[in-house]
C-alpha cells in the first residue's frame, strides 16, 4: 500500500510520460495527418532517430532476464504463441513511453503476461493475486 | 483451410535486380523500417521463405510463405546528408514489400 507521498510521486512521474509532442488538450478532437503518421510508427523502428552516444558495455544477463527468455521460449514450444514475431508485436504494443522506458527483457515479460491474459490462459484477477502473493513472500524474507 | 497453405508465393526477384520498397502505411506492426520505403535498392541475396512479419505476429500459420531478400541501399539514398558516397546499408525484406524498379 503506497503512502500518500508515494502515491503523489507515482502520479506526477506518470504525468511526465504524456507525449513530449503534445497540445494543450491531452485528448484532441483531431490531429494533423503528419502527426497521425508519427504516432503510428512502431516503437522498434528507431533507425535514424537522433540520440546521444552510448557507452558500450559488456554485461552478463541477470537471472531474471534468463528466466524471462526461457519462459517466453517454453510458451512457444507449448504452442501458446511464437516467441519471435508475436512476442515482438507484444513488445511494440507497450506504446512508445513504456517501450523506451522498460529494460529489454521487461518488455518481454510484460508481453508474455499480457498474452496469457488476452488468450484466457489466466484471468487478470488470478495474475493480480499471484503477484501480490509473491510480493508478500519476498517481503517476509 | 486451403491445402496449399505451406506453398510459398513464387519469388519474383533475383540477385542484382533493382527493387523499390513499397509505400504502405504503418498499422499496428511491421518490420519494414520507414526510412527504406519508396527507396530503390539492389537484391544482394535471397535468404529463405517464411511468413511475413505481419502474418507471423498474429500467429497466422495458415498464411502463405514469401521469399525473403537482403536488399542493399546506398546510405546517401536513405540519408541525403550522409557523408560517405560508397557506404551501403543492408536489410531483409519479404517479397510482398518490394516492387520492380527500372532505374
Amino acid at each position: 500500500m503506497p503512502t500518500r507521498d508515494e502515491l503523489s510521486k507515482y502520479y506526477s512521474t506518470s504525468a511526465q510520460f504524456s507525449p513530449v509532442h503534445h497540445q494543450q488538450n491531452d485528448w484532441p478532437y483531431e490531429i494533423a495527418n503528419g502527426e497521425f503518421t508519427a504516432y503510428m510508427v512502431p516503437p522498434h523502428d528507431v533507425g535514424g532517430q537522433a540520440d546521444s552516444p552510448v557507452r558500450y558495455e559488456e554485461k552478463e544477463e541477470e537471472l531474471w532476464e534468463l528466466n524471462t527468455y526461457v519462459t517466453c521460449e517454453v510458451l512457444g514450444w507449448r504452442g501458446i504463441w511464437n516467441s519471435e514475431e508475436r512476442r515482438r508485436r507484444g513488445n511494440n504494443d507497450l506504446g512508445a513511453s513504456l517501450y523506451y522506458g522498460f529494460p529489454y527483457y521487461g518488455r518481454w515479460i510484460w508481453s508474455a503476461a499480457r498474452m496469457l491474459v488476452d488468450k484466457n490462459h489466466v484471468t487478470l484477477t488470478e495474475l493480480l493475486e499471484k503477484v501480490a502473493e509473491v510480493k508478500a513472500r519476498n517481503e517476509q524474507r | 483451410m486451403s491445402s496449399d497453405k505451406s506453398a510459398g508465393v513464387p519469388a519474383r526477384f533475383n540477385v542484382g535486380d533493382r527493387v523499390r520498397v513499397r509505400e504502405l502505411p504503418n498499422l499496428f506492426y511491421t518490420r519494414t523500417q520507414m526510412y527504406v520505403r519508396s527507396v530503390t535498392g539492389t537484391i544482394a541475396a535471397r535468404t529463405y521463405e517464411d511468413l511475413t512479419p505481419e502474418d507471423e505476429a498474429w500467429n497466422r500459420d495458415d498464411a502463405r510463405r514469401e521469399q525473403y531478400y537482403i536488399v542493399r541501399f546506398r546510405q546517401k539514398d536513405l540519408w541525403p546528408e550522409y557523408p560517405f558516397a560508397a557506404d551501403t546499408l543492408q536489410t531483409e525484406l519479404p517479397d510482398g514489400w518490394l516492387e520492380p524498379a527500372n532505374n
